[in-house]
């Protein structure tokens, strides 16, 4: 699925994207607050939905070749977040939603 | 007590030739306080008191008479003489050092007079400086930091990005989360540059991720340092400490030592050794608690394809 409408089942806000990334393919999502576990895992270029709103999220992200970051829980990264995500060329985006409602709405999507 | 605890025959050869290397009108103050013969002990204070100083050399045309110094002026003040001239206080028999002497005959005078301050005299015999524990320790300071810096740029060796080899050190300090993951970014970077499989990428750059991790929570401050050929990519983490005690434990999944205000920040679980393990093709840790932690992996490369 088009990460750019992924976003849009879990009425995500794109802070940064480029377009080459709002159409890349995503079939995976990693939900994990600790930065170890997303490590540990073996997916190609999953999503990566998390509440851990630091530098550290996108890092993560970023070594494990994620697709993008969705902060979930309605928290607002810091600004210097989003220059991050355009530095590290890793699209970051935001829901309202809680990250459980967002990873079932994710994972729904994902299923059909 | 000896105000610099440093004995030039005890010390690094590094340090030894600094200590030659700079003279007393390197490392001396050269904006001297001084005054008249015939100013009086109250004008001294105002002086001590406007210059911050605790000892003024007694100067007139350059020419150096004496030394006063607040012990003088203690005493002038105890006995109710502050009228009386500065010449009736100061100390006349006054050690002083020349201003091409090396540093490493100025530390031995520290320790072999009482005194805390020496004048500093030029050949022709006129006051031009003074010299104390502070000026000296200001001036190593400075250029201990140029030489450490010297020699750590030494270990930064740029090369050009199609070379068959690359080489990088980078310094990571503790408890530095603002700059944690900067190192493994960087690698990542380089090693998409030189067209290495993204699959090894990722497992290097997790790898080395783990590791810039552990240097930033566990560690006393380390390096990261990175190299690559066309065969093989190395990581090794080293620190200066504290060392790891039980370095078993330490590699099984979910020990940990971390506090909870690094967990808070999703680290801290007990995975990063063992995930570092997992990626790499080598692993290899050794520890000694008080001494330091040297973790090296190592990916291998498939042999290229020849260009057609």
């Amino acid at each position: 699925m088009k990460l750019k409408d992924l976003l849009d089942t879990a009425q995500a806000r794109i802070l940064w994207c480029d377009t080459a990334r709002e159409n890349a393919d995503v079939r995976h999502v990693v939900a994990a607050d600790l930065m170890s576990d997303v490590l540990m895992m073996d997916l190609d270029h999953p999503l990566l939905l998390t509440s851990l709103v630091t530098d550290q999220a996108l890092r993560t992200a970023h070594v494990v070749g994620a697709a993008a970051v969705l902060v979930a829980n309605g928290k607002t990264p810091p600004p210097e977040m989003a220059d991050l995500a355009r530095e590290l060329g890793l699209p970051l985006a935001r829901t309202a939603l809680p990250k459980f409602d967002a990873a079932v709405a994710l994972g729904r999507a994902l299923e059909k | 007590m000896n105000p610099i605890p440093i004995s030039p025959e005890q010390s690094p050869l590094l340090f030894l030739e600094l200590l030659y290397k700079l003279r007393v009108r390197d490392v001396m103050a050269g904006n001297l306080v001084t005054i008249r013969r015939d100013a009086t002990m109250r004008d001294l204070q105002r002086l001590m008191q406007e210059r911050r100083v605790s000892g003024v050399p007694v100067v007139e045309d350059k020419r150096l008479f004496g030394i006063v110094s607040i012990e003088d002026l203690i005493q002038a003040l105890d006995t109710r003489r502050m009228n009386e001239p500065v010449s009736h206080f100061m100390a006349s028999n006054v050690v002083t050092v020349e201003d091409d002497m090396p540093l490493s005959i100025v530390l031995s005078y520290f320790n072999k007079y009482e005194y805390r301050r020496f004048p500093v005299l030029n050949s022709r015999n006129e006051a031009v400086g003074i010299i104390t524990a502070r000026s000296i320790n200001t001036r190593l300071l400075v250029e201990l930091f140029r030489e450490l810096a010297r020699i750590e740029n030494q270990y930064v060796i740029p090369l050009p990005e199609n070379a068959s080899c690359c080489f990088k050190t980078f310094r990571v300090m503790r408890s530095d989360f603002e700059n944690a993951g900067k190192a493994a970014t960087e690698i990542k970077n380089t090693l998409q540059k030189r067209g290495v499989d993204p699959k090894i990428i990722r497992r290097v750059a997790i790898a080395a991720y783990e590791l810039e991790m552990n240097l930033v929570v566990h560690s006393d401050g380390g390096t990261l340092t990175f190299r690559a050929d066309e065969g093989e990519i190395q990581i090794v983490a080293k620190d200066q400490g504290p060392g790891i005690a039980d370095v078993d434990l330490a590699m099984q999944e979910g020990w940990t030592t971390a506090n909870e205000w690094v967990k808070s920040l999703g680290f801290g679980a007990g995975m990063g050794l063992p995930n570092a393990r997992r990626v790499s093709d080598e692993f290899h840790i050794a520890s000694e608690p008080g001494a330091g932690t040297t973790v090296t992996v190592r990916d291998v490369l498939p042999p290229r394809n020849p260009a057609p």
